[in-house]
């Protein structure tokens, strides 16, 4: 089936369900009621509560004061909604005036939580599965779907790639599972799985959902909930399901913006104009060419490319029901501004969610639609390094001729053949770069889904289940470099790159519960097929026409599967849980295709038991057990061609600038790739054994998880014998990976006055990670380098120590504890000192990491902290071991230019030998407790009539790190320090308001 | 109601069942999409890409599809790693940069890896799979054209299999494709190996300079051109000296049609092939026997002809015909001192009229001849010898990436090879090799040597091929090069000169080929 016979299967499918949904209503004989709606807890009225006559499409909402009128007939019956309440129905029988008492619902959120396939009440979960609701009060900046769950989740952990507007994020669950296949998790938004490959101009799709379109995220961490998505699930499974509107319920109109203000924490402590001069007049007194390139500017190169940004962001939402369908539709606007100057991330988002349920709720459709367009103006990555080595006696710009070219930027030059060119070597002017080339991303993004559930009428117990998926992507990058910039002097750049994906997927199921006195079975069996088409071309060409390089690809794989779950509960105390599922993926050959992912799951309801019916202490207390085994297929292309076809031999035809001459002829070539015929999938084994508690009625609730993962047939890329394929490393199975950790979350409701609450949470997580095996061969001493520096690399894989461990040299100092340089441990005692000496230190990964909200209301004024730790995790400060030669050799480059230094490297005083860059040294402890956000906030009610109340916020993002690490930020995803984008600090100012 | 229930059901029954019937577990089966990407052989294209793979370091020029897995596709290029593997540890050159492997061979010390070592084994091994590849594919056909090529390609894995026997020893080898381990073959079965495939090849290859022959393939000059390198060195890697076959076959070469380029100069500049290139100046292709090609725009890549133009070269030197100038490799003292044995020169951006010697293309000014810094580029001659500039003045292709060739095999190597072979045979003629000499001195209008030593040639092999990529050989071939007491600046990284172990006369197996291949042993004491 091809993708665009689909696409017409979608369409007919989705026009015949449209149809259905505006299915009419009838209305009866009518009387007035009125009546105020209070919270049971405090009396407070409670603004927005939705209020149905039941049966039927008639409804109304509260006011401010909590009060509602509605037309009605005598006998029928109300039912009383508001989200996060119990829901009450009120039989009319005749009353004119109604006082409708709503009790909070302690479990309203946990009540029922998505597993894969379906839903199960949190009860009577059985594996591992933690569903977080976005914290409304205090959410700081999120701009992507993955900051509301930044150190909220234990076992989850978030690290954004930097401070650029709109940038990715690494999503961990349970540390990484593989070394070279994928470890992100599978995200699957409103029963649609998606690929987690981003698009030109999006770093990764999660951006491209409006954050204040999301109701829920569901974790799913260990393989008893996760196996029932097989291959795709060794990395965790995250659910992200949208809001929805509420069936019978009047148009609720909501605006909650912001504008905030972002700005740097600090720059990178760099010699002065002043200081730089006479540090090198100091040098090279004997170096008259040295001296000469000296200028007499005091140029802050930093304070030239960074800025004080101010961004906004306006969100509305309708949400309704029109008779029996329920709708929300919303529509957001992002612009944002970075902190490096010309960055800008401007976003479009909009969402139509129809949620009709049809012959008494037989029938239950989820229409789901998300669009949105982005423009995002990326500044060149390399000025942040750039700003610290550029020379700060030199001026930014000049009115000397010899900079006419570069349009009076102060660049570095030499002179080649009588002309003056930019010094291909030396550093260039920063802010140039940022003035003359500019890439621009356009891109847009849509999803879209139906996920249909029919209750057989003439057999209620069994469900039917469709649903259908269909994600389109589509980035174009645009870049333009002026002739006169240094980088593409004398041609220029043009040119864009651009690509799209187009993923569909469907799958039904069928499940049928039943219960049998004290057995109750729930039985459900499917079928999946899902198909990822990905293409992308790119054209570059000097502005002149100069070298056009044009390329292109495609790429599309598929996976189909079957699927079944069985959960059997005996007396509501014991519940098993059996998944299995087949995948079967076109990433591998036919014999290696299929695989079988079982997973068995056991929960003892400890407190249903008798003995416990009499304790006051606990208000819930289970067993969690499970076993399972999960897939990974995801192969990454950076090592591999074409990792989707990693199987099969295929010849690579060659591009421009790769022709080879006979004669005057140029020709094509043809390369035969390296394959692996035997490539299969890795297979994780999960072993989990968890408790959930509450005492005290549930004022305080948690749980605590211990964890075994143990990866086998690791997909590495490894030395194939040389003359046996055709590429030196080629994708194998090879490899075992572990991790084990334990996970303990906590949430309290300190105080839960009248006037005043305090709920508090807390979530703390300790992961190990060891490779096990990781060749064929057993030669003692064998790595995988990775990381790789200015020279050589820091990191390595090897056995008996964590995946991407440091692999350097041990550092020895002098009386004063200061390095000296070049200067190493003989750690094997041969008394040479070489890279047999170089030992396993620290690694990337933190050992425990913790995070904690706290949330204070007092009256009509809310405050909010958030915070997050992070302890044992390493960082390798190339910032510092990249500029760390002060000597003679290394501030004027015989080249003829000069490079800033750090001041931090004259706390070690080194000029450059060989292996400097491979101590110990750099490998910098970068442990730290970050506060993410602070808000205070106050709510209102509105006398005017637009509108019955809101909420103004103010909140500070990023305000302070608390760390040892000598480098600007110790949060460095992958653990190589390379001058990243400064993550800003923000202040914002916000208003929700509902109309 | 009921009429609607049934409907209802009905519909989706028709959905699933309209879906189940086209669940396609077909469309597992999937062919590859990528337009760059084919299934079928192309025998044209894949004979064109193991002479490419020579020049090229991948499939997108200058870079971005390697060839092999390796951190920076243009640093271990294959020329770039022959180069450094060649060059750097010897008498000729030394490096400013600190990359590790240029560290490591600067100093005639290297741990069990290096890695420029191991991108040199990678990109030699490339070659020999895609021939075998290519042999495999065309076995038993007959046709002309796929004979010569046959050949040629035989030729190409020959002269691949010397170079892995030249530097590690005992190799890993296979004559086809298949998942079995490799067999770890002896240094001297591998010579025969070689010496078998040159003699088998040799009937099908081109006349040398045929009239028909395109430029830049191969004919039987370089055929006889490798033999007579093979014998010169046969008493390294067998144990049993073959000087009179080296006689022969650089004697062939000799009186083939090939000749000496009038200027030696005119042999690294951007328009050495000559007509091929527009040039009538030029006439550099008479005696380059193998051209790695160039091209600024169709042939580029960061570890070519680029290489040797761009390592050379700073700002402050005469044009060179290129942007990129990247100052890193430059002469030793000791190399100087064979053209300036007093080891003073004037200030100057050209010491041939100094030197009275074509070949002594050094830049002077703002340099000293003594290396008192490794890291500092001017501390040390610099060699002008490469550059993209052209003979007829014309402008060249690109002005960043060149399109000189690389002059990889020339006829110069055969008067040299004949002359050693001379003197070191008990058969030979000391006149004839003092000629031989002769003729390439006075090409480079150096005054005539009135008679000659053994020494003496080893000292000319450096004047005329200094900066080529050969000086190591030549070094272990006169026992010069580890456990020896022949002497040069920086040798064993100090400055005076030091000893070295003579295991450094190999290079190591790489580490990741040994464990991945149990056949395989190290090389002694790596």
């Amino acid at each position: 089936m091809k993708y665009t016979n689909f696409k017409l299967k979608l369409r007919a499918c989705l026009a015949v369900l449209v149809l259905f949904v505006f299915a009419a209503a009838v209305n009866a004989q009518q009387t007035t009621i009125s009546g105020i709606v209070r919270d049971a807890s405090n009396g407070d009225p409670i603004l927005g509560a939705n209020i149905l006559e039941k049966g039927t499409s008639n409804g109304t909402i509260t006011n401010i004061d909590g009060q509602f009128t509605i037309k009605a007939s005598a006998n029928s019956t109300l039912v009383v909604r508001y989200i996060g309440f119990s829901t009450v129905e009120i039989p009319i029988a005749g009353q004119k005036n109604i006082v409708v008492q709503l009790k909070e619902d302690a479990v309203a959120l946990g009540e029922v939580v998505a597993i894969g396939y379906g839903v199960v009440k949190k009860n009577d979960a059985t594996g591992s599965v933690t569903a977080i609701k976005p914290d409304k009060l205090n959410k700081g900046l999120t701009t992507s779907a993955q900051d509301m769950i930044v150190g909220k989740v234990a076992g989850v952990s978030v690290i954004t790639s930097g401070g650029a507007p709109g940038s990715g994020a690494t999503i961990r669950i349970r540390g990484g599972s593989s070394l070279n296949a994928s470890n992100d998790p599978l995200i699957v938004i409103d029963g649609l799985a998606m690929d987690n490959d981003g698009i030109k101009g999006v770093a990764n799709f999660l951006s491209t959902i409006n954050p204040n379109d999301i109701e829920t995220f569901t974790v799913l961490k260990d393989a008893s909930a996760t196996a029932i998505y097989g291959s795709r699930a060794s990395n965790g499974v995250i659910i992200i399901n949208t809001k929805k509107g509420l069936k019978g319920s009047k148009p609720k109109i909501s605006y909650d913006g912001n504008m905030s203000i972002g700005s740097i924490r600090k720059t990178v402590d760099v010699l002065n104009g002043d200081e730089f001069r006479d540090y090198a007049k100091l040098l090279y007194a004997d170096q008259p060419a040295a001296l000469a390139a000296l200028g007499t500017a005091n140029t802050d190169w930093q304070k030239q490319i960074y800025q004080t940004s101010i961004s906004r962001d306006h969100n509305l939402s309708v949400t309704g029901g029109y008779k029996n369908v329920p709708y929300r539709a919303s529509a957001g606007y992002t612009n944002q501004n970075g902190v490096v100057k010309s960055s800008n991330f401007e976003r479009f988002t909009g969402a139509i969610s129809l949620s009709p349920s049809l012959f008494d709720d037989h029938l239950k459709i989820n229409l789901n639609a998300k669009g949105m367009m982005v423009k995002n103006i990326y500044a060149d990555g390399g000025v942040v390094g750039a700003a610290t080595a550029m020379d700060p006696t030199q001026p930014v710009t000049s009115t000397d001729a010899a900079y006419a070219p570069f349009e009076g930027y102060w660049q570095w030059t030499q002179t080649t053949g009588g002309q003056i060119v930019p010094n291909p070597q030396a550093t260039r002017n920063p802010l140039a770069t940022l003035m003359q080339k500019s890439e621009i991303a356009h891109s847009r993004d849509f999803i879209g889904s139906a996920d249909i559930d029919y209750k057989v009428h003439f057999l209620p117990d069994l469900h039917l289940h469709l649903n259908l998926g269909y994600n389109n992507s589509y980035g174009k990058q645009d870049l333009n470099t002026r002739a006169s910039a240094a980088t593409d002097y004398p041609h220029g750049r043009t040119g864009w790159d651009k690509q799209s994906k187009t993923n569909s997927s469907l799958n039904y199921y069928m499940q049928y519960g039943k219960e049998l006195g004290i057995h109750r079975f729930d039985v459900m069996a499917g079928y999946e097929w899902q198909h990822f088409y990905r293409e992308g071309s790119s054209e570059y060409i000097g502005l002149d026409g100069y070298n056009p390089v044009p390329s292109e690809f495609k790429t599309e794989s598929y996976l189909v599967s079957l699927f079944g779950r069985l959960n059997y509960t005996l007396a509501d105390k014991y519940l098993f849980t059996a998944t299995i599922r087949n995948d079967q993926s076109s990433r591998f050959a036919a014999d290696n295709r299929s695989a079988i992912f079982p997973a068995f799951a056991f929960a003892w309801k400890i407190n249903e038991e008798g003995f416990m019916k009499d304790n006051n202490l606990f208000s819930d207390l289970k067993l969690r057990i499970g076993y399972g085994i999960t897939g990974q297929q995801n192969l990454t292309g950076d090592k591999i061609p074409y990792p989707e076809y990693a199987y099969i031999p295929i010849y690579t035809t060659n591009k421009n600038g790769a022709f080879y001459p006979f004669g005057t002829t140029y020709y094509n070539t043809s390369r035969p790739d390296a394959y692996n015929a035997k490539l299969k999938w890795e297979q994780t084994t999960t072993w989990n054994a968890g408790l959930d508690f509450g005492f005290f009625k549930s004022r305080i609730t948690g749980s605590v998880d211990y964890y075994y993962r143990n990866t086998v047939d690791l997909i590495n890329v490894v030395t194939a014998p040389a003359s046996t394929n055709f590429r030196n490393k080629v994708a194998s199975n090879i490899g075992t990976l572990r991790n084990n950790g334990i996970e303990f979350t906590i949430n309290a409701k300190a105080i839960t006055k009248k006037d005043f609450s305090w709920e508090i949470g807390y979530n703390v997580t300790y992961n190990n990670n060891n490779i096990t095996k990781l060749t064929s061969g057993s030669t003692e001493g064998y790595y995988v380098p990775l990381g790789g520096l200015f020279q050589g690399f820091a990191q390595a894989h090897a056995v008996g120590f964590p995946s991407s461990s440091y692999y350097v040299y041990e550092q020895i100092y002098d009386a004063n504890h200061k390095p000296i340089e070049g200067l190493y441990a003989d750690r094997n005692g041969d008394h040479i000192v070489n890279e047999k000496d170089k030992y396993f230190f620290h690694n990337p990964n933190a050992d425990v990491t913790m995070g904690l909200t706290s949330k204070l209301i007092y009256k009509n004024f809310d405050f909010g902290v958030s915070l997050r730790s992070s302890i044992g995790n390493y960082v390798y400060n190339a910032v510092d071991a990249g500029g760390l030669n002060v000597g003679a050799g290394g501030v004027y480059s015989s080249l003829g230019f000069y490079s800033n230094k750090l001041k931090s490297a004259f706390d070690t005083n080194f000029s450059g030998g060989s292996n400097t860059y491979l101590s110990d040294y750099y490998v910098q402890n970068a442990s730290f407790i970050k506060v993410d956000n602070i808000t205070l906030g106050y709510s209102f009610k509105s006398n005017c009539k637009i509108g019955s109340g809101g909420r103004i916020y103010a909140t500070v993002q990023n305000p302070f790190i608390i760390t040892k690490y000598k480098g600007l930020d110790p949060e460095i995803s992958g653990g190589i320090d390379n001058n990243i984008y400064p993550r800003p600090i923000v202040t914002m100012v916000g208003l929700s308001y509902n109309f | 109601m009921n009429n609607k229930k049934n409907k209802l059901f009905y519909i989706i029954t028709l959905i699933t069942i309209a879906f189940s019937a086209t669940s396609c577990f077909d469309d597992l089966n999937v062919t590859p999409i990528n337009p760059q990407a084919s299934q079928t052989f192309d025998q044209d294209a894949v004979f064109a890409k193991t002479y490419a793979a020579f020049a090229l370091s991948g499939q997108e020029g200058p870079a971005g599809n390697n060839d092999i897995d390796i951190t920076d596709e243009g640093r271990f290029s294959l020329t770039r790693c022959l180069w450094n593997c060649s060059e750097l540890p010897t008498d000729e050159a030394i490096c400013a940069w600190g990359d590790n492997e240029v560290v490591e061979l600067n100093a005639n010390s290297w741990p069990s890896t290096n890695l420029a070592g191991e991108g040199l084994y990678a990109r030699l091994y490339f070659i020999v799979t895609i021939s075998n590849h290519f042999l495999g594919e065309t076995a038993g056909m007959t046709d002309a054209k796929t004979v010569k090529q046959r050949a040629e390609v035989r030729y190409l894995r020959a002269l691949s299999y010397y170079y892995l026997m030249d530097f590690f020893g005992d190799v890993p080898f296979s004559e086809k494709i298949s998942a079995e381990f490799p067999i770890q073959i002896k240094r001297a079965d591998l010579f025969t190996f070689i010496e078998k495939e040159l003699t088998e090849c040799e009937a099908d290859m081109y006349e040398p300079r045929q009239a028909d022959k395109p430029y830049y393939r191969l004919d039987k000059a370089a055929n006889w051109l490798l033999k007579s390198r093979l014998y010169l060195n046969a008493e390294i890697y067998t144990g049993t000296a073959r000087w009179n076959d080296a006689i022969t076959y650089s004697n062939k070469v000799m009186t083939s049609t090939y000749k000496l380029s009038p200027s030696y100069k005119h042999l690294f500049m951007a328009d050495n092939a000559g007509t091929i290139d527009g040039s009538t100046v030029n006439k550099a292709s008479q005696e380059i026997i193998f051209p790695i090609a160039a091209d600024g725009v169709k042939t580029t890549s960061w570890g070519g002809a680029i290489f040797l133009i761009a390592s050379t070269h700073t700002n402050g030197m005469a044009g060179w015909g290129s942007t990129q100038g990247w100052g890193g490799n430059r002469a030793r003292a000791s190399l100087v001192k064979k053209f300036f044995p007093s080891g003073t020169v004037p200030s100057s951006d050209n010491l041939a009229i100094a030197a009275a010697d074509d070949r002594a293309m050094f830049h002077s000014t703002d340099r000293t001849v003594d290396i008192t810094k490794v890291t500092d580029f001017t501390k040390g001659l610099s060699v002008a010898k490469y550059s993209n500039v052209r003979a007829d003045g014309a402008a060249s292709n690109d002005t960043q990436f060149p399109d000189m060739d690389i002059p990889f095999m020339r006829a110069a190597e055969a008067y040299l090879t004949f002359a050693e072979a001379n003197l070191r045979s008990t058969t030979g003629s000391a006149t004839l090799a003092l000629k031989a000499v002769n003729d390439l001195r006075d090409r480079a209008h150096a005054p005539q040597l009135s008679s000659i030593t053994k020494d003496q040639v080893l000292d000319e092999w450096a004047r005329e091929f200094y900066f080529e990529g050969r000086r190591r050989t030549d070094l272990i071939r006169f026992g010069y090069f580890g456990g020896s007491s022949y002497n040069w600046d920086w040798k064993g990284g100090t400055a005076a000169g030091s000893t070295f172990p003579v295991k450094y006369n190999l290079m190591p197996i790489p580490p990741g080929d040994l464990n991945a291949n149990p056949n395989l042993k190290q090389n002694p004491n790596y």
